[in-house]
């Protein structure tokens, strides 16, 4: 079976030409770093297998993201490589294009953006390329399609075996390099050793953990460290790895010289106009938090809660008439149909309300990750990240989780400090999910009619704030460290297309509607068999149920926080499942057919102090068990995945308890 | 000279990346910029925030710790 690997530069469009290839959809973003792990598909045309790989500079790695790439050259079976280069910035590109022909597997070019390039005035021969690379380029727009079906096509016909690139490194290096090669085995299982050589003597951790199974540690640090001397003293570079580059970009230079004429048109106008704005000395972090404040409006006041309630009304209108009818006409015993409309129509129905609300915030941030906003806001974030022992870029993976937490954490594979990595991933789940959401729309209905955008837009600073101040204390206590990291990619802007948005937010919403299915949907039946059956029997009334007992045990506990009522303890114990969870709960406890009757009941159980206490409470108590996975899958420790369940349980009760009784000193109730 | 030295706009030579981080000298050696390498401050942000830099059309952001680090000269 053919192994395509789609490799190339971060932000280059891989995962665009991988969608048009397979015909599937994966995640798109203009940022360095949307593709964290290897991604399979299916080729179209011939059933080969095509691997999207994360976007790497070179083969040797900096950040967790960056090593998978090269682990799959190095233990995986390859037979073709898809090299996807920006045709805006060949020069760059081509140093890894280098590096995967030195690899010596057959290769092909996706020149990509090639209209981007043009209109910046840089015109590519690509025959000449293609010449003088000794491999098929096709010139292509990935986003729009242009050029991909050709591309395809010729992949086919580009699995001859290819012989390795050689480029001469000169004679300082070369020795070394020999060397290695004559201490490694012949074995057609390794890549090719002269690869392994250079990859070496660049610093690659990767190659070097490799090698060591089969050339001792004192003769392969004996031979850099040879390989070292005779750099520094027969030429100009200081290291090995400067020396490496410096030849390659020679050769590149060379390569390049006919083939491509840069007419140096001046190409980053608009970028440096919006830059201008939003990275202004001034204007940047406030435009940053109107932009978020205009979210927020657009999100609950208005688009997100108008249609919120018509598909409210719809549910509990028509749809439960049409449902209610049909179980009458199918002559279902009256259990039957309570379970239906009392335990899965009110369940599942009254977390399904929120879906336009949450689809116009997923809407939102793909369009902050499709316009290459992105990359400013971690710019402009890094002074302020920096003073709480983090970076820039840990602000990413933050605002990914507000729309969910699962793949912000994934996303922080591409902080390279192992540390602010490890902090970035205990405190994304502090940043409040679409999911937390669905319980915020239903009290500040309740509580709060007046100010609904401005109390969810304090929860959210509240998670934010916390997250900055926790980190803080981490960073200088258990998770101290000596040096921090930035260095990011600026794109060009571009204006998102429609369809790529549209395709990204179905992406990112699927999950949440998908969840309402299962998840939801089996928890409504549980906690409403729950409400049904009680130590005495069943149909006992919703205050002798289990499910009383069991959040009446919990009660006391949440008493100085303003919520001692079983419903509340029950509410909490099933949200760990997922959080919307809480809402469904709510709405067969208080056995409301709609939202507005809910809403109605719950006035009576919370003041709008308890309530916003609750809503805190909501917020922080522990990440959901989907959450808690991904924390046990990014970090590999039993020991932090614990630490970041039980720190954010203790939080939460402290804020609330400050909340609640400092509400009450204050005045409030 | 220091990168943190020019004005905005001015474009400078590297003459000088010795004195850096060495994970960030490596990164900056990914995406091409070296001794001998061609730059201009684009923006610099507030409160000592990063400072964008551009080399053969591309933007990058780096802190401006980092750019004290680089040696630069006029052409």
């Amino acid at each position: 079976m053919n192994n395509v690997a789609l490799a190339g530069n971060p932000n280059t469009g891989k995962t665009s030409l991988f969608n048009r290839l397979t015909g599937s959809y994966e995640y798109v973003g203009n940022w360095t770093g949307v593709t964290v792990e290897k991604k399979v598909g299916t080729l179209k045309n011939n059933g080969g297998y095509l691997v999207d790989l994360p976007g790497v500079y070179s083969l040797n790695p900096l950040s967790k993201d960056e090593g998978v790439a090269t682990h799959y050259l190095l233990y995986d079976h390859i037979s073709l490589i898809l090299n996807i280069v920006d045709a805006s910035q060949l020069e760059r590109n081509l140093y890894l294009t280098l590096q995967l022909l030195e690899y010596g597997k057959p290769l092909a070019i996706g020149l990509n953006m090639i209209d981007v390039a043009k209109t910046r005035g840089i015109h590519i021969d690509d025959q000449c390329l293609a010449e003088r690379l000794g491999c098929t380029v096709v010139p292509i727009v990935a986003r729009t399609g242009a050029g991909c079906d050709d591309l395809a096509n010729k992949l086919s016909s580009s699995v001859n075996q290819q012989a390795p690139l050689i480029i001469d490194y000169g004679r300082a290096l070369e020795e070394s390099i020999h060397q290695l090669i004559s201490l490694l085995p012949d074995d057609q299982q390794l890549p090719p050793s002269r690869w392994l050589a250079i990859q070496l003597l660049e610093g690659n951790g990767l190659v070097r953990e490799l090698l060591l199974k089969y050339i001792s540690e004192p003769t392969l640090n004996e031979c850099v460290e040879q390989a070292e001397r005779n750099i520094k003293s027969e030429t100009m570079s200081q290291s090995i790895a400067h020396h490496i580059r410096t030849i390659r970009g020679s050769y590149i230079q060379s390569l390049l010289e006919g083939c491509m004429r840069d007419t140096k048109k001046l190409a980053y106008t608009v970028t440096d106009r919006i830059d201008n704005i939003v990275t202004n000395r001034v204007l940047g972090l406030p435009i940053f938090l109107l932009f978020t404040y205009l979210i927020f409006k657009l999100t609950f006041d208005w688009l997100g809660t108008p249609l919120s309630d018509g598909l409210d009304y719809l549910i509990t209108g028509p749809l439960t008439d049409i449902i209610h009818s049909l179980l009458s006409a199918a002559g279902a015993t009256e259990f039957i149909e309570a379970l239906i409309l009392q335990g899965i129509v009110a369940g599942v129905g009254g977390v399904i309300v929120f879906v336009p609300q949450i689809f116009i915030l997923f809407f939102m941030i793909s369009f902050i990750e499709d316009s290459g906003y992105m990359a400013r806001v971690a710019m402009v974030m890094d002074k302020i990240m920096e003073s709480i022992g983090l970076n820039g870029k840990a602000f990413i993976p933050m605002i990914i989780g507000f729309g969910c937490n699962v793949p912000g954490i994934m996303a922080a594979r591409t902080i390279e400090q192992p540390k602010e990595r490890l902090l970035t991933i205990i405190l994304t789940p502090l940043m409040s999910c679409s999911a937390r959401l669905t319980v915020y729309s239903l009290f500040v209905g309740a509580f709060f009619k007046q100010n609904q955008a401005l109390i969810v837009l304090s929860l959210y600073l509240l998670g934010i704030i916390l997250a900055l101040t926790l980190a803080k204390i981490f960073s200088s206590t258990i998770l101290k460290q000596s040096s921090s990291f930035f260095v990011i990619e600026l794109p060009p802007y571009r204006i998102p297309q429609l369809k790529t948005l549209f395709q990204s937010t179905w992406e990112k919403g699927k999950g949440f509607v998908r969840k309402a299915g299962t998840f939801i949907f089996g928890g409504s039946v549980v906690i409403w068999l729950m409400t049904y059956a009680g130590p005495s029997g069943l149909k006992v009334p919703m205050d002798e149920s289990f499910l009383a007992l069991i959040g009446g045990a919990l009660a006391p506990i949440f008493n100085p926080i303003g919520f001692g009522n079983w419903q509340a303890g029950a509410a909490l114990l099933t949200g760990f499942l997922a959080k919307e969870v809480v809402v469904s709960t709510m709405n067969i406890i208080y056995v409301a057919p709609d939202m507005h009757t809910l809403q109605g009941v719950m006035v009576d159980f919370f003041t709008p102090l308890s309530a916003y206490s609750f809503l805190a409470f909501i917020l922080l108590y522990v990440p959901c068990l989907a959450t808690v996975a991904a924390i046990k899958k990014e970090t590999n420790s039993a020991k932090w995945t614990w630490f970041s369940v039980i720190y954010a349980l203790i939080i939460a009760y402290i804020v609330s308890i400050l909340i609640y009784q400092g509400g009450l000193l204050l005045g409030f109730h | 000279m220091y990168l943190t030295d020019i004005h905005q706009g001015e474009e400078v030579r590297i003459t000088n990346t010795n004195r850096m981080n060495e994970l960030v000298q490596r990164r900056l050696l990914d995406l091409g910029i070296l001794e001998g390498s061609l730059v201009r401050i684009k923006h610099i942000l507030p409160l000592g925030g990063p400072i964008a830099i551009e080399t053969k059309g591309q933007l990058i952001g780096i802190r401006r710790r980092d750019a004290r680090m680089i040696g630069v000269e006029c052409i």
